[in-house]
């Protein structure tokens, strides 16, 4: 279903970088320009995923978990290395990036599932449907600037997770909302990977990584420092932070 | 090749339309008179003009309807200038998204020439009112046969003006300066774009020079057919097509090299 093989992805980190003309030009004739400094965020990086398995990948901030979902879902072209990918994938990286603040909750609804690559007929078929599961229903032509955090974070959810994807990318949205609205998203969640679904799945959140995933990755500056089954690496990965927290 | 591009395109225009719509929905949003605005917004336009230019600066053109003649070349104008400034834009104003979800890159500078296209096409519903109903006697235009080639030169101005997004938007992502050098280019180009004058009152040099301007081709074009009745010349018909495909083809070139560096640097 994934594969990546030898994936390395390298950034500029942009602290000397040249917006303009004449920054460019100055930089050109002292000859600073070829002093640009490379932050390697994924290192030759290779794994590949199997039909219907669930996927977790933990890891320390920084480590290349959400740089590498954005590989596989295709928003970056990897620096070297090869994704291949069979199936659509559904990406839930980051809730709501369609949304504009200025539209109201119905006709966000329509531009955010076409930026997803959903239909009109599918959206219109699943709307009442997607409604529902937000629990909006009452706030449907408010402007989603009014909206709390919280309000637009149930809405992209329930937009985001109202296909049923052959492949899901999940990067710590489970968090979403009030208790109740929580307990609902999980059970969705469960649903939709129980369901056949290919996961791969990044959260900071051990228990959820234990109860969901069938395989764990574990990343580490980049690197893959393991690769196996969820609850002997997510142990393995604990006692490690909690001891380096334990030896300050 | 072009088989995958169509199946893309046609997978990703519900997502421009809607892009397109919600254009229009942000731009006109309360407003109390929405919509009407695309059409109200030139007619203003036209009047403003039409008293400075008409009456006070008595400018003219000679045995031709001259509020026609300017509004035609100043509408059209206005669609290159608006598109492409807009446009110019969209990739860089559209990082959220980029930075998060795939799409095809040329969506946003795409949808953001049609939604101007369209608001475009709603001023030449005004425009046509100021060609039929303005001038008198021999200035009077007359709907001729002709007409049915303007769209050609819609046509093919489209395409420039979307090529010259393409390489706009490209350009804003690596060099910010552009946003205001473009500004700049803009002001010249329209000067020396025969839109307030006819080009006979330049030096003969001048005169050869002009007609490499893409834009004094389309307004050329559109001229001929409206104010004089006639039928446009053939160099004219080949310039409009090469001007039009040249600069699409240069900006899907200069676009699609550079598309997978933008998330870089946005």
């Amino acid at each position: 279903m994934i594969k990546v093989e030898n994936v390395t992805m390298k950034f500029k980190l942009g602290k000397e970088r040249s917006d303009s003309l004449k920054e460019t030009f100055v930089k050109f004739i002292t000859g600073k320009h070829k002093k640009e400094e490379l932050f390697t965020a994924l290192d030759n990086v290779s794994f590949h995923v199997d039909k219907g398995e669930v996927i977790g990948i933990i890891g320390k901030n920084g480590a290349g978990k959400s740089t590498l979902l954005k590989i596989v879902s295709g928003v970056m072209k990897p620096t070297t290395g090869r994704v291949t990918v069979n199936g659509a994938i559904s990406p839930m990286i980051e809730l709501g990036a369609g949304f504009d603040m200025e539209l109201t909750a119905r006709e966000n609804i329509f531009l955010n599932g076409a930026v997803l690559g959903y239909s009109k007929k599918f959206l219109t078929e699943k709307f009442d449907e997607i409604v529902e599961f937000s629990e909006l229903k009452e706030f449907l032509d408010v402007p989603v600037k009014n909206f709390s955090s919280g309000m637009i974070a149930k809405l992209a959810f329930s937009i985001a997770t109202v296909v049923n994807p052959e492949i899901l990318i999940v990067d710590e949205i489970l968090s979403v909302g009030d208790i109740q609205f929580q307990e609902k998203s999980k059970n969705k969640m469960m649903e939709m990977i129980s369901g056949g679904t290919t996961v791969l799945f990044v959260s900071h959140n051990m228990e959820q990584i234990k109860s969901l995933c069938t395989k764990a990755i574990w990343l580490e500056k980049g690197k893959i420092r393991k690769i196996g089954s969820t609850i002997e690496i997510c142990e393995e990965f604990e006692n490690e932070v909690l001891k380096k927290e334990k030896r300050k | 090749m072009i088989k995958g591009m169509l199946s893309n395109f046609k997978k990703y225009s519900f997502l421009m339309s809607q892009m397109v719509e919600r254009d229009f929905k942000v731009k006109y949003k309360r407003s109390v008179l929405g919509i009407l605005w695309s059409l109200l917004n030139p007619i203003l336009m036209m009047i403003v003009l039409a008293l400075v230019f008409s009456n006070l600066f008595k400018a003219r053109v000679e045995g031709i309807n001259y509020l026609a003649y300017l509004m035609i070349g100043l509408v059209m104008f206005n669609f290159l200038n608006e598109a492409t400034n807009t446009s110019m834009y969209s990739i860089i104003s559209n990082y959220p998204l980029i930075k998060k979800v795939y799409l095809p890159k040329y969506i946003f500078p795409l949808s953001k020439c049609l939604f101007v296209g369209i608001n475009f096409l709603l001023t030449l519903i005004p425009l046509l009112g100021v060609i039929l109903f303005t001038g008198s006697g021999a200035t009077k235009c007359i709907i001729n046969i002709y007409y049915l080639l303007i769209p050609y030169s819609f046509i093919c101005m489209f395409f420039f003006i979307v090529g010259v997004s393409f390489i706009l938007s490209t350009l804003a992502v690596f060099f910010k300066d552009i946003l205001y050098i473009y500004g700049i280019v803009t002001t010249i180009w329209q000067y020396f774009t025969p839109i307030f004058y006819d080009i006979s009152i330049l030096p003969e040099t001048l005169q050869k020079i002009f007609p490499l301007n893409p834009m004094y081709q389309f307004i050329t074009f559109v001229r001929t057919i409206i104010l004089y009745g006639n039928i446009p010349s053939v160099t004219n018909f080949i310039m409009c097509a090469f001007y039009g495909i040249f600069f699409f083809v240069i900006g899907c070139f200069v676009f699609k090299a550079n598309q997978d560096k933008f998330i870089y640097y946005i």
